[in-house]
């Protein structure tokens, strides 16, 4: 008798996903992209967007490439876009960890899904339900593991000896909180090896420049240093070679962008990650596309790779497809 | 100039006065028409929330510029508030005070603390007869410096994350037919019933109009606000009628910057974070707003109603052009078109203006 229960059950079970998964067929998402900055990475991640849409033919709505990296330039953005009334998911960076949770939270509650890519708001877990858990999902480079593998090959460079500085962005954002945080534990293997300082240059790369300058001058003995971002990276640079350190003080950097796989063909950087956005927005778009037209079940986190370009690899024709282009 | 006008141009006075108002009412009708979804009232309520530090800083601009001065120092005024009282919510929470006494004493003491570049540019202004222009703009460095020092130079974050609700959340929930609830959404509603809740009378927007209200009420119903408009008219003629006119200045400059500093506030609780450039963009944009809305940067000219409504001119532009999916710097151009058009008209059709009543 029981026996015949559960597999009664089972069988509604089945039969409910099967039927509930055909009426929800026909209802094709209309996506909204919102990217977080102006920046080779974000187009890439919108090129991605923009094919997988095509691809799978559904509707996409642009909203402008900010100028600025903030929560008070994004957030009017994504309210504005919210109120169309025509969107079912917005795919966004949020621009702050803390800051976007109740923005988003208010339009989450106005029946649209979230997808958060490069960045995550609170401790970017979806899984565990809290008052941030809401998005769909998170599409990410793992950037604590990409710090951690760039602290060691820095390491490799520079004789796992000497000082070591990092330029990053903004303390509140988790895409460079991480890196920053796993450059430090594969740097705290190295016990030769001083991390002499951390600034934030609020993605403005003259900024960055002059807190690099300052660093240096400060500390002269530095012999490596970590942007973790294209802005923080090409002001990086662009101090050292002021200085006229370049090749003396090594560079690992965040980000394919055309500007640094050019610089590292000139010497001035000595390592580049790129990680994958194009895949970040094809991934994107199929996620909504299974949860709506499918009724799948998406998983709260997707993590795509990343590569690492050198000197040595630089010209490889396998290695082109992961310059950021976005044209 | 009253007598001259009668029966056949009573009606284009009339329309002239207004038409500010009227090309308010053209954008609304333009944006409705050609956007999606603009017309509705959680699109207006959010235009109404962006266009919040706008309307607290040309609030306090519209005092400083119906004297004939002018104040460039209330963006980082605005900064130095917002920096301030997040600083003050991060030091209580890690001194393990309660979320909500930890965000009204931040907010409290960012106000009254928002008060000295006022009591500052006042005296400056008044006693000691140093040009506006460069007396704000003195204060625009001292209190961006002194706000970037305060925060190291970096946004600070980590609030309580109460802030953010408060900042983002709205006076009224209504879920037609079946609650009504205040502050937070009903407990326990499906997803279907969220979508058809209608949240009504944001937060921010609240306090903002009424502080703006009182003040619009200050301005025109009360001696203080005469005066004001008396010292705009001419500053000869007010003190030898026996104004205090040094004392009124300095007040108007204090009301001018706890403005700004309310305008930091309200930054912080939307945003949850403390920024030293949070009203930077703004402060022009809160300048144009009070001369779009009628007033001379000459002095004597200009009034509440219409400094609300330039700022709605410019945050309805701002909105509209998201919601058509283009760049918003195309708001600068036709920001800028408007603004040399309303002192045109001011100037060519002075029985247009709009003078204290």
């Amino acid at each position: 008798m029981r026996k015949i229960l559960v597999a009664l059950v089972l069988v509604t079970l089945v039969v409910g996903i099967l039927v509930g998964g055909v009426f929800a067929e026909g209802k094709k998402p209309k996506i909204a992209w919102c990217p977080a900055i102006s920046d080779p990475f974000y187009y890439m991640i919108g090129k991605g967007i923009a094919d997988k849409c095509k691809e799978l033919g559904l509707e996409l709505f642009v909203a402008e490439y900010p100028k600025a990296w903030g929560p008070e330039v994004q957030v009017p953005i994504l309210e504005a876009v919210a109120a169309r009334g025509d969107i079912d998911v917005i795919i966004t960076g949020p621009t702050s960890k803390d800051a976007l949770i109740a923005p988003l939270k208010r339009i989450h509650d106005m029946g649209i899904e979230i997808i958060t890519v490069d960045t995550y708001i609170g401790d970017g877990d979806y899984s565990k339900p809290s008052e941030y858990s809401f998005p769909l999902t998170f599409i990410g480079t793992d950037n604590f593991q990409g710090g951690v593998e760039i602290a060691h090959r820095l390491a490799e460079m520079i004789g796992k000896k000497g000082k070591v500085f990092v330029e990053t962005t903004n303390p509140d954002v988790s895409s460079v909180v991480e890196r920053v945080e796993g450059f430090k534990k594969g740097m705290s293997e190295y016990p030769d090896i001083e991390i002499v300082g951390v600034e934030y240059c609020l993605d403005i790369q003259e900024k960055a420049q002059q807190q690099v300058a300052a660093a240096l001058a400060a500390h002269p003995d530095i012999v490596g240093i970590f942007g973790t971002n294209l802005y923080s990276a090409q002001g990086a640079y662009q101090a050292v070679v002021n200085a006229g350190l370049a090749g003396v003080v090594k560079i690992a950097s965040w980000d394919a962008t055309e500007d640094l796989i050019k610089a590292l063909r000139e010497g001035k950087v000595d390592l580049v990650l790129a990680q994958k956005p194009y895949e970040i927005g094809t991934l994107a778009v199929e996620a909504a596309y299974q949860y709506f037209v499918e009724g799948k079940e998406i998983p709260k986190r997707m993590v795509p790779g990343f590569f690492f370009f050198t000197r040595d690899n630089v010209d490889d024709p396998e290695a082109q497809q992961y310059i950021y282009r976005a044209d | 100039m009253e007598r001259v006008m009668g029966g056949q141009k009573e009606w284009l006075y009339r329309l002239g006065r207004a038409w500010v108002a009227f090309f308010l009412l053209g954008e609304i009708v333009v944006f409705s028409i050609i956007g999606t979804g603009f017309f509705s009232a959680r699109n207006f309520q959010n235009i109404l929330v962006a266009a919040t530090t706008i309307l607290l800083l040309a609030a306090g601009e519209t005092f400083v510029i119906i004297t004939g001065g002018i104040d460039l120092s209330v963006g980082f005024v605005m900064g130095l508030a917002c920096v301030v009282s997040a600083k003050i919510m991060v030091m209580l929470q890690a001194a393990s005070v309660s979320q909500g006494l930890s965000i009204l004493l931040g907010c409290a003491s960012a106000l009254l603390f928002g008060l000295l570049p006022g009591l500052v540019n006042g005296a400056l202004v008044a006693k000691l007869r140093v040009p506006p222009f460069i007396a704000t703009f003195g204060m625009y460095g001292v209190a961006y410096g002194l706000s970037e020092i305060l925060c190291n130079n970096v946004p600070i974050s980590g609030l309580p994350p109460l802030v953010g609700f408060i900042g983002n959340g709205y006076l009224l929930y209504y879920l037609p037919g079946k609650a009504l609830t205040f502050f937070s959404p009903p407990q326990g509603i499906g997803r279907a019933d969220i979508r058809a809740m209608i949240p009504l009378f944001p937060n921010v927007f609240v306090f903002s109009i009424i502080a703006v209200a009182i003040f619009g009420f200050i301005l025109a119903r009360t001696q203080f606000g005469q005066h004001i408009y008396a010292i705009g008219g001419n500053i000869d003629a007010a003190r030898r009628a026996g104004i205090p006119v040094e004392k009124h200045l300095i007040r108007v400059y204090m009301i001018s910057s706890f403005f700004a500093a309310m305008g930091g506030v309200m930054y912080t609780l939307r945003f949850v974070t403390g920024r030293a450039d949070a009203g930077a963009a703004r402060m022009l944009d809160s300048v144009v707003a009070v001369v779009i809305g009628g007033a001379s940067l000459y002095g004597g000219t200009g009034s509440m109603v219409g400094s609300i409504i330039g700022t709605l001119i410019i945050a309805m532009l701002e909105t509209g052009m998201v919601n058509l999916g283009l760049p918003t710097y195309n708001k600068y151009v036709y920001v800028g078109i408007i603004l040399v058009l309303a002192v045109l008209v001011d100037q060519f059709f002075p029985e247009f203006v709009r003078k204290g009543e």
